[in-house]
């Protein structure tokens, strides 16, 4: 069962890859979440702690609901077009997946004993979800995109710390969601702000000077 | 003797019963958009209209474009006999998964030959489509092939039957089937069947010049070709192993996949032409993951 929904994750990763719009980003984002709280309700149900509980219910409050309404209110209330500049298209952006993904079974094959294969599966989605996250914040022009590149990466080191240690002490887990919250709505803020000030939330032409 | 009895049932199976799996699909989608719509013997009707009906060649056409039907049909017939239905292996050793992807890609050379010999510009365009989209099938069906290959050592389709356990990588490789088969049935995401739009249509343009008796042909040998993708589909999800009620249980899949294409295409818009290419290359990733899958043996 936990095997099928860290799949899932997997394959929502990839979807991000694929996605050109702004929209298909954030639902994959949500359901990507979505399935971290289902692999953290399991875990807490095969473990019976209540912490593990109330972390997969913050997980569900903050990251499935309030943080894609965030977004998608930020873009709706933007008016810019859904379209997430790539600095590297479709096609290229899946190869670059692949690799990736590769590179974090080989990391992780070297970190587990190689007798636990469904422990290096886990840990090789939790890292190509972090390589994921960075490599949307590194090709993708659009702020929006950025930060959700970000949250993925938040995603996978939960991914992480779920793997390695069975969830983090509680009260480093409420904090990190806290700080996660805040900061995307400082980002979105800011973002706000570029679209006011440029017009448009294009990273990429930033560098203009504006009067 | 039995053999040849089960393979001349499934054969009438498939010819009988295909063209009623395009009429359950259209009927699910018109009952998910509230209308009544057609019958789903709607295309058992469309057929017999067209056998009645005369044809009309044009008179700069070769031969290839009067044999191409035949060829087809003939081609769709023979992978059909290659899956397991009724009996283990109807053709012990003579085909195997590999062979059905080339007897499908016959029958297509034939119809992107035969688009192009009339010489008309909506042929040569929907030929060319049909070209473009099936080099990006290929790869994605290879990888399905490779995946079984590497789970059962065999791509003898007869061997995926009845042995396995469902897996996640049996899971993902059906997945990649259906992205597949969404493709070469010119289902919506990659082609409309029911416009006859020029910007649109890949297969339609393709077969725009035949009529009458060769239309049916080619549209039954469509039909055949769908439902041998869905038996597939359903023979990598659930291997029936051929005793008690696997019919039935053929039989629910089936209905669950027919449901699922229904669902796909009313929910999802139909793509760009270059948005395919990223279709397919999610699906060739997939894949890829897939046989990752089976090396792991998960």
């Amino acid at each position: 069962m936990q095997a099928i929904i860290l799949f899932g994750v997997l394959v929502l990763t990839y979807l991000m890859f694929v996605a050109k719009r702004m929209p298909v980003l954030i639902r994959s984002f949500r359901c990507q979440s979505f399935f971290l709280f289902l692999v953290t309700s399991i875990m807490a149900f095969d473990e019976h702690q209540l912490d593990l509980y109330i972390v997969a219910a913050l997980l569900f409050v903050i990251k499935v609901l309030l943080i894609p309404y965030l977004l998608y209110r930020i873009m709706k209330k933007m008016r810019v077009s859904g379209d997430i500049g790539l600095f590297v298209n479709v096609q290229l952006s899946l190869l670059c997946a692949l690799g990736l993904a590769y590179l974090a079974w080989i990391f992780s094959a070297r970190l587990v004993a190689p007798s636990s294969q469904a422990q290096i599966s886990i840990l090789t989605i939790a890292f190509f979800a972090v390589l994921a996250g960075l490599f949307l914040m590194i090709s993708r022009m659009s702020a929006l995109a950025q930060i959700i590149g970000l949250l993925v990466m938040e995603n996978g080191l939960f991914l992480l710390a779920c793997a390695v240690s069975g969830g983090m002490p509680f009260f480093v887990e409420i904090a990190i969601f806290f700080d996660v919250f805040v900061s995307v709505v400082i980002m979105g803020f800011f973002v706000y702000r570029i679209n006011k000030l440029f017009t448009h939330i294009d990273v990429n032409k930033l560098s203009n000077l504006k009067g | 003797m039995t053999k040849v009895f089960f393979i001349i049932l499934q054969l009438i199976l498939f010819l009988l019963a295909a063209p009623l799996l395009s009429g359950l699909i259209s009927k699910v989608k018109n009952n998910i958009r509230m209308r009544r719509g057609q019958s789903i013997f709607q295309p058992y009707y469309n057929l017999v209209k067209l056998f009645s009906k005369e044809e009309v060649v044009s008179g700069d056409s070769s031969w290839i474009f009067k044999v191409t039907p035949f060829i087809v049909f003939s081609s769709m017939l023979t992978a059909a006999i290659l899956i397991p239905v009724f009996i283990f292996s109807p053709m012990h050793q003579m085909g195997d998964f590999l062979s059905l992807i080339f007897i499908f890609a016959l029958g297509r050379f034939f119809m992107a030959l035969a688009a192009l010999d009339t010489g008309s510009s909506f042929g040569g365009m929907g030929a060319s489509r049909e070209m473009f989209i099936s080099s990006l099938v290929e790869p994605a069906f290879c990888l399905v092939v490779f995946c079984v290959f590497l789970q059962f050592g065999s791509t003898d389709i007869a061997v995926f039957s009845g042995v396995h356990p469902v897996s996640i990588c049996s899971f993902i490789t059906a997945i990649v089937l259906f992205m597949v088969t969404l493709a070469e049935t010119s289902r919506i995401p990659v082609d409309n069947q029911e416009t006859h739009l020029e910007l649109t249509m890949v297969h339609e343009a393709m077969v725009l010049e035949y009529s009458g008796r060769s239309l049916a042909l080619i549209e039954w040998s469509s039909y055949i070709k769908q439902m041998i993708l869905f038996f597939l589909i359903a023979q990598i999800v659930f291997p029936v192993n051929f005793s008690g009620l696997w019919i039935l249980w053929y039989f629910v899949w089936i209905i669950i996949i027919v449901i699922a294409v229904a669902v796909v295409e009313v929910f999802v818009a139909k793509m760009r032409l270059f948005r395919v290419a990223d279709f397919l290359g999610f699906a060739f990733v997939l894949g890829v993951i897939a046989v990752v899958c089976a090396i792991l043996g998960v």
